[in-house]
């Protein structure tokens, strides 16, 4: 049954620009009563990033349970460290950076995952149409799901979080083309994963095509 | 449908990028504010913790530091000159009940004293040494009078009005000389407030 939603989780509504998105503009006077401990506007503050904060920490670590304990742990040291906040930059930026800290935490934790690598064989980019354009969402999310999790975190930091390789690699604690061969080879395992589906994908798109083999 | 990163010589694909914003998105399940706002709690509890002990253990120890300095003092006969008593405050209830002179005799003295301080006090000029000397009277009497406040017989009121009445004289003794608490007493008795200054 669907739980009545709470004043809280309406208020979030508010402040979301998209579902997956992290750039969510927060009142001042909100962050100024979760600085003094007001429950209620700490629990607007979660209901407005508990989605993209656990949909980032998700596709990094590509487990719900650890993604649930990373935004977990990352709530807590956000309110914490409230009173530190100075708004000298996005309130959306600096939780964003702490749910990464946590997720790169976990990972470095783990760290048989953190140093599993992907054969050099199929890294490089290859030409031709991008086979993600054609694939459903089932088939990326597959996927994705099957790259390593460091590569995966570093592809999504890159492309979705839109990080520069110079700060991945500042918060991953390696180097500049680490970050830049982390993502080649992601987009690599990705192309390779998806460009078989992709003539049955384009036959689905445009059937005539194939209509004028003899 | 590339764009060259400004940082690094590499190139964000927009369709990768536009693909992985494409999939859905996903909230913790179950909800995971019951947890956090628990966990906050237990947070806050164990942050006044963290607070509370230093500031209880420091008044421990400080209440160990002055008690020995208390109790040393507490036979002390009065030995600043003593006003001219012009109560104008009646007895407390725990002294008007007692029937002792010695209780009633300390609190209208201790009584004539602090109005004897304020006044002084009010007008006269300190140098810091003796106005740090005044401070730790203060405190001593405001510690007093904690302890009177805890009081439930005569018994264990009388030596604390004693230490009390001692302290105050030694504060009036550096609010001025001996000389001056008698010369000034009348002075003081004029210009006192109504109601006995408070130290604590």
């Amino acid at each position: 049954m669907q739980q009545p939603a709470t004043k809280a989780q309406a208020s979030a509504s508010e402040y979301s620009v998209s579902a997956i998105s992290f750039q969510i503009d927060i009142p001042d006077t909100l962050i100024a009563r979760a600085r003094r401990g007001d429950v209620g506007a700490i629990e607007q503050i979660y209901r407005a990033f508990e989605r993209p904060a656990y949909t980032l920490a998700l596709r990094m670590l590509g487990n719900a349970d650890s993604a649930r304990e990373t935004v977990h742990d990352a709530m807590l040291r956000l309110l914490e460290r409230i009173g530190q906040f100075r708004g000298e930059a996005p309130f959306w930026g600096w939780l964003r950076q702490i749910v990464v800290n946590e997720a790169l935490m976990r990972l470095r934790r783990e760290r048989a995952v953190v140093f599993e690598e992907l054969p050099d064989d199929d890294a490089t980019p290859g030409g031709g149409p991008s086979p993600w354009a054609f694939a459903d969402t089932a088939q990326l999310e597959r996927a994705l799901a099957r790259l390593p999790a460091l590569t995966r975190s570093v592809l999504w930091l890159y492309h979705v979080e839109e990080y520069t390789h110079q700060e991945i690699a500042r918060m991953t604690g390696n180097s500049v083309s680490f970050s830049k061969s982390q993502v080649a080879r992601g987009i690599g395992h990705l192309r390779a994963m998806l460009e078989p589906h992709t003539p049955q994908r384009q036959q689905e798109v445009a059937p005539c095509l194939s209509a004028t083999t003899p | 449908m590339s764009v060259r990163d400004d940082t690094v010589v590499t190139y964000r694909d927009h369709t990768v990028a536009a693909a992985l914003r494409a999939l859905p998105d996903a909230g913790p399940q179950p909800d995971l504010w019951p947890d956090l706002a628990r966990a906050l709690g237990e947070r806050r509890a164990a942050m006044r913790w963290r607070y509370a002990l230093p500031v209880a253990l420091a008044a421990a120890v400080a209440l160990a530091l002055l008690l020995p300095h208390l109790a040393k003092r507490e036979p002390a006969e009065p030995t600043a000159p003593i006003a001219t008593h012009t109560a104008t405050t009646p007895p407390s209830p725990l002294v008007a009940n007692t029937g002792s002179d010695e209780l009633s005799k300390l609190h209208l003295r201790s009584q004539t004293l602090e109005r004897w301080i304020a006044a002084v006090s009010a007008h006269a000029p300190q140098n810091s040494r003796d106005l740090m000397a005044a401070v730790e009277f203060e405190d001593l009497i405001g510690l007093v009078d904690l302890q009177l406040g805890a009081t439930r017989s005569n018994a264990d009121a009388l030596p604390l009005w004693r230490q009390r009445v001692a302290l105050l004289e030694d504060l009036a003794t550096i609010r001025g000389s001996a000389f001056a608490i008698a010369a000034n007493d009348a002075g003081a008795t004029r210009t006192a407030p109504t109601s006995p200054t408070q130290f604590n």
